[in-house]
């Protein structure tokens, strides 16, 4: 005869299936500590990567292992942030390069995006659109640098055209990927509800694009500020471009890091600053 | 006895009763170009009285989601008609309600935002659209949950908020296909019982699609069976059991309930490879 294990009560305790039509209140997530802890590993781990890199970096060109002349050091680096900051050029290059940026960004996604989602009204017109879209996406703006400054001169508007184009294209395919990969179903649905086309664009095709339009905003705020850079690269009398350009033409390696620095600066700013804008239009975490 | 089949559809020539809300005049569809190219609907007739509630059951793939969209005009048949009060339908009609089996509630609108939005169509002033969705989140068991994003509403309560979508606009007819399929029994046999009585109550007609035999027969006045495609009225069962027809778990025990079940089941035709 075989034994029958003996049984604890827990195993043998029924759990109490909930019943139908009882809401489950929304569950707070608690803090967890060991998740806490491994994020701040990892970015103890990034900045020590970081320091190292920078530490070889400055030992070798000390040791003349690397030619300072032309790598930099980040000393160097380190003294031309302090002196861009002390003249002041810094902060009026960063801000003209910010605000460029910042403009082209939001022309270029209002038109991108009033675009995108206007395609959605009729098929034929977006059949017809298809190829230049594609086209126009596939132009390197940097080509276009040129003519946009012969058109548009050397001040504010030609950067504010390169950053916008930078935009453009990708908030416009956004827009109208979004916007038609609504189901059937959900606009078959409102139409039984009486909905006309207008109706179901407000009410279904604009809210339900929406959370891919903000997503792509990330995106394109990196985007508009290659735009705006590279508009000062080809012809500009300040701007994070034209002084790290002119930096590199006069071989003072450092001040072009330097530069570079303050843009990546600029864009974690910028980035963090649409992120932020993000939260308080789109309230996302009210109900996901 | 508790059925009368009658083989086959007898063609609706008569003249229609005035309370004939809807009706398929001999209706198919074919996709495609050229004859027998993609029939899935073959030859379709019947008619739905007001306050009757009436199920379509078939073995899958007889085209049941293409017949609703010809039934609720969201598609036009390629023969015959779909009849709305006795004329051709056009176009989607004032009047009826269409619920599927994903409850397709927007998920940046409250429960009671999801259920005005039908009437947000038709220009009602704010206070009175709220007034009315409030009564009838009450009426399906949800009047604390009207500030509910659909998130935090389990896969019943959202169902019970697109029902309440659907019944607030006070469509004459509702069409529903499967919208109780992905639900589990004891939810779906509770949301089932809620339905018919609302709708009963109410005098309002229903077609139900659903390839769940037993929920037809619970629920309906009338079962039609399909055939595979391209599909045609295989039989017809008026389904007469004594018992309170909005109790879903009291149909299931009534005399005759298994023995109907089992007939249309084997009408269904279910096995592969048979014509």
């Amino acid at each position: 005869m075989k034994s029958i294990p003996p049984r604890s009560l827990d195993g043998a305790a029924v759990s109490v299936a909930e019943p139908p039509g009882v809401a489950r209140a929304p569950r707070r997530p608690r803090v967890d500590l060991r998740a806490w802890r491994g994020r701040f590993a990892i970015l103890a781990c990034q900045i020590g990567l970081l320091a190292v890199l920078l530490a070889l970096w400055q030992y070798a060109t000390s040791r003349q292992a690397l030619n300072a002349f032309l790598f930099g050091s980040p000393s160097q680096v380190w003294r031309f942030l302090v002196q861009m900051a002390a003249d002041g050029s810094l902060f009026h290059d960063a801000g003209v390069t910010g605000m460029e940026t910042l403009l082209g960004f939001l022309l270029g996604n209002v038109i991108g995006t009033v675009l995108g989602l206007s395609l959605w009204y009729s098929r034929v017109a977006s059949k017809i659109a298809q190829p230049f879209i594609v086209a126009l996406g596939s132009i390197p703006i940097v080509a276009l640098a040129p003519i946009v400054i012969i058109w548009f001169g050397t001040g504010l508007a030609s950067k504010l055209a390169m950053a916008t184009l930078s935009v453009v294209v990708v908030a416009l395919v956004i827009a109208y990927k979004g916007a038609t990969s609504i189901d059937d179903d959900q606009i078959n649905l409102m139409r039984t509800l009486g909905a006309r086309k207008h109706h179901v664009f407000m009410k279904l095709v604009i809210p339900a694009s929406l959370r891919d339009i903000f997503a792509g905003l990330k995106l394109t705020v990196g985007f508009a500020l290659i735009g705006a850079i590279l508009g000062e690269f080809m012809s500009s009398s300040d701007g994070l471009g034209h002084a790290i350009f002119k930096a590199g033409s006069l071989y003072i390696i450092p001040k072009v890091f330097a530069g570079v620095v303050v843009t990546i600066v600029l864009a974690l700013g910028l980035s963090f600053l649409v992120g932020r804008l993000e939260r308080f239009l789109m309230p996302w975490h009210r109900f996901d | 006895m508790a059925t009368a089949p009658r083989a086959g559809a007898a063609a609706s020539t008569a003249p229609l009763a005035p309370l004939v809300p809807l009706a398929a005049r001999g209706i198919g569809k074919t996709y495609g170009g050229h004859d027998g190219a993609n029939a899935v609907i073959g030859e379709i007739s019947f008619s739905l009285a007001a306050g009757e509630i009436v199920s379509l059951v078939g073995p899958s793939g007889c085209g049941k989601t293409t017949l609703l969209n010809l039934l609720s005009g969201l598609a036009r048949p390629t023969r015959g008609d779909v009849l709305w009060h006795g004329r051709p339908l056009a176009d989607v009609p004032r009047g009826i309600g269409y619920m599927l089996q994903k409850d397709m509630l927007m998920s940046w609108r409250t429960a009671l935002a999801n259920v005005t939005l039908g009437l947000e169509m038709t220009g009602m002033p704010r206070a009175h659209r709220e007034k009315k969705a409030h009564a009838m989140l009450a009426k399906v068991g949800l009047a604390p949950y009207y500030d509910y994003y659909p998130s935090a509403l389990s896969g019943g309560m959202r169902q019970r908020v697109a029902l309440a979508r659907t019944l607030v606009t006070d469509p004459e007819v509702i069409l529903l296909d499967e919208p109780f399929a992905a639900l589990d029994f004891q939810t779906k046999v509770v949301l089932e019982s809620d339905m018919a009585r609302l709708v009963r109550g109410q005098g309002r007609s229903v077609l139900l699609i659903t390839h769940d035999v037993e929920e037809a027969v619970s629920l309906s006045d009338r079962v039609i069976v399909l055939s595979h495609r391209p599909s045609r009225i295989r039989a017809v069962h008026e389904v007469r059991l004594a018992g309170e027809r909005g109790d879903m778990m009291a149909m299931r025990d009534a005399p005759g309930f298994t023995s109907l079940v089992r007939e249309i089941w084997s009408q269904l035709d279910v096995r592969a490879g048979e014509h």
